[in-house]
């Protein structure tokens, strides 16, 4: 919620000006598309309703955060989220560092969320005495979700390579070309540096692919394995960032959650050793 | 609600959301319009086996008073996808008929509008020896009603 709220949230001064200087979409999104049916274009997508639209939906992020009216104030800032996301990718341009991301935080609103540790835990105390349950079977799904998540996503990217150009991705001169070309666009001179060494290219392609493919694993191999392969994506979605500006910074926070809170026994066997 | 029914309706969303993920792959109409379901299909291409170059372009356009600025997505009110395929690469390519969009684009509302652009372009190209950087012909271009 915090990252969203003061990390990923929208730029207001993108849309507007987005909405300023184009009579249309390139390439509307669903969520685009039914909101201009239902309210019609000029009705919803103008600067003034996206600027009230924005600080109500920073409000309800604001309520979230804190644990009032919980779940509808998650709700609403998710769809608030939603909506900014889906606008900004409805003139041609489309990414995918925030899907996963916005998946999770509409998801948190359908889970136990603010059951303990929230403003309106701390009421329902007051009013009531009654101290909410101390766990919930129901509480982590989310964060498992975003697990079999990942492991689709990957699977899907490291397909993709293999469906469309087989082992060649893997030659050297593909990354090389990828990084070279986004390291020099998006000032990032270690991708450039990469860019000149065709050795560690292939490396890095064959570990690229094995990766994407295999990540899913993280699902079936034994818990005290699976840390390791959430560190491995976490260090791999940091390399793509520090090579080609790739900035999935969304991925590095739910990879972050994970390891804290769906794998919290690596870390707390740590700290209680020390 | 009881435990049960919240386990079913979260197992019902599980799976909602798992399966919308295959609705890019099977409808291939709608690929990149089901934010935030998508295909993960990005960089796929490869390159074969041989000199690794690349083009660097921008368009800088400059106005009737001699101000230079850089054409970019949030000047011309378009995405950096929509900047690179409507207007860098036809351009890269001689074609001059996207030259009036991008004029009338960014002249809406100037007062000191701009009549000149300048396609710059350098090819990187990596050698034994290091990255060899070239610098390509500038090519200019004028507004349509400052052509004579």
């Amino acid at each position: 919620m915090g990252a969203q709220l003061l990390w990923f949230y929208p730029n207001l001064a993108e849309h507007i000006n987005f909405l300023r200087k184009n009579d249309e979409f390139v390439d509307p999104q669903l969520i685009t598309r039914v909101l201009a049916a239902v309210f019609s274009r000029d009705a919803f997508f103008n600067p003034t309703t996206f600027t009230i639209l924005y600080w109500a939906t920073f409000g309800f992020g604001l309520l979230a955060l804190v644990g009032l009216f919980t779940r509808p104030s998650l709700f609403l800032f998710a769809t608030g989220t939603w909506i900014f996301v889906a606008h900004l990718f409805s003139y041609g341009d489309r990414h995918h560092t925030e899907a996963l991301f916005a998946i999770f935080l509409m998801v948190l609103a359908l889970a136990p969320s603010g059951e303990r540790l929230s403003a309106d835990a701390a009421l329902r105390r007051r009013r009531t005495g009654v101290r909410g349950a101390e766990s919930s079977d129901l509480a982590i799904w989310p964060l498992k979700l975003v697990v079999v998540l990942l492991g689709l996503t990957y699977f899907s990217a490291g397909m993709a390579k293999m469906l469309h150009s087989g082992l060649r991705w893997m030659n050297g001169y593909t990354l090389q070309g990828h990084t070279l070309a986004d390291g020099l666009e998006r000032g990032f001179p270690f991708g450039v540096w990469i860019a000149q060494q065709h050795t560690l290219a292939i490396v890095l392609s064959v570990f690229t692919i094995a990766f994407e493919l295999f990540f899913w694993v993280v699902l079936v191999v034994p818990r005290r394995w699976a840390p390791l392969l959430l560190l491995a994506a976490l260090l791999f979605q940091v390399g793509l960032y520090l090579t080609g500006g790739y900035d999935f910074f969304q991925h590095m926070v739910l990879l972050g959650l994970l390891l804290l809170f769906l794998y919290p026994e690596w870390w707390q066997r740590r700290v209680g050793a020390s | 609600m009881s435990d049960d029914r919240r386990k079913i309706l979260a197992s019902a969303v599980i799976v909602l959301v798992i399966a919308l993920h295959a609705v890019p792959l099977v409808v291939s109409a709608e690929r990149g319009t089901l934010w935030p379901f998508m295909v993960y299909a990005m960089y796929k291409h490869s390159r074969p086996a041989g000199p690794v170059e690349v083009n660097q372009r921008r368009i800088l356009a400059v106005t009737a008073s001699g101000a230079r600025d850089t054409v970019t997505p949030d000047l011309l009110g378009v995405s950096i996808t929509v900047l690179d395929q409507r207007y860098h690469r036809p351009l890269m390519t001689g074609d001059t008929t996207v030259i009036p969009g991008i004029f009338e684009r960014l002249n809406r509302g100037r007062a000191d509008p701009y009549v000149e652009l300048d396609l710059v372009s350098e090819t990187y190209t990596v050698t034994d020896t290091g990255l060899a950087r070239r610098e390509n012909p500038v090519e200019t271009y004028r507004a349509p009603e400052v052509m004579h």
